[in-house]
């Protein structure tokens, strides 16, 4: 059984995968330079052992998705103002996180300390995965499981103690935001085509 | 001047008026491609270097995009490499800072 082509496939669907990362106007260009580079590799007379061949094209293929992130200028362009929001929140979640593991020292055996832990190291992944250059879908992704844990958290409180309003319109403030990130992802994905 | 951009320059200087492929200069800069296409393109960017795609070919495989130094590409990496090399002579234990109108 000859497994070039479904080594090109594999090869061909990273490459793929790379490019979505890539403003539409440079996408096909991208794919089409990078996608013919496979088949060299993978017939490189220099290199006599079929697998190592193999595996030289999916490490080309597979560098080519940092190729795409490094490539998109939009990472590198981010405003100065962008990135003291994002600082900002980086050092309040940091705070949240602290306050946590203060929460969890004093009462150990208290499971709901260890879910606001959970919650606050969410929330510090976002700022975090923003600031490195990860993509949009990875950093909506962090913010809407966030929130969600968030919401869930003080629906437990509100059930805990049903008299406290407040619990129910923090959850219900956390619960709007999940809309609102994925409207906000699909405005930041159709600006960056 | 950092490393992988001294290794493509050096690369393209080897023969600077034959068009290299990504692949041909993965090799001979001894670079993967993450590294290596971020700096194609800034390259490119900076119009230091020239890229154009090859003929169809009548075999089937697909036409590839080459590249090739500028004049003004040779003319700055042969001076980049020159301070990159007496710079290495000069102080060989201790990195410097670039040049104002450097690569960097």
């Amino acid at each position: 059984m000859r497994a070039g082509p479904a080594l090109l496939r594999a090869g061909e669907y990273l490459v793929g995968r790379a490019c979505q990362r890539l403003p539409r106007d440079i996408r096909a260009e991208r794919y089409r330079e990078w996608a013919a580079e496979l088949p060299v590799i993978l017939n490189d007379p220099q290199i006599r052992l079929a697998l190592r061949r193999a595996v030289r094209m999916l490490g080309y293929a597979a560098g080519t998705l940092r190729a795409a992130a490094l490539t998109d200028v939009r990472v590198r362009r981010r405003s100065p103002a962008t990135t003291a929001v994002l600082c900002s929140l980086l050092l309040a979640d940091l705070a949240f996180v602290g306050w946590g593991i203060g929460d969890v020292v004093q009462a150990p055996g208290h499971p709901l300390n260890y879910v606001r832990l959970a919650w606050g190291l969410l929330l510090l992944a976002y700022p975090i995965s923003m600031l490195a250059g990860s993509s949009v879908d990875a950093g909506v992704l962090i913010a809407i499981s966030g929130t969600l844990l968030g919401a869930a958290i003080n629906f437990w409180d509100a059930a805990q103690a049903p008299g406290d309003w407040v619990n129910y319109c923090v959850a219900v403030l956390l619960l709007s935001f999940v809309p609102a990130l994925w409207l906000a992802s699909r405005w930041a994905r159709a600006r960056r085509a | 001047m950092t490393g992988p951009l001294e290794r493509v320059l050096g690369a393209f200087l080897t023969d600077p008026a034959a068009p290299r492929y990504g692949y041909d200069l993965m090799k001979a800069a001894r670079l993967p491609s993450g590294t290596l296409y971020p700096l194609l393109a800034r390259l490119e960017r900076q119009k230091l270097v020239a890229a154009a795609w090859e003929t169809p070919q009548q075999d089937g495989q697909r036409p590839r995009k080459y590249y090739q130094l500028t004049d003004e590409g040779i003319r700055i990496a042969r001076l980049e490499l020159a301070q990159a090399c007496s710079g290495r002579q000069r102080a060989p234990a201790f990195g410097g800072r670039p040049a104002p109108d450097s690569l960097e």
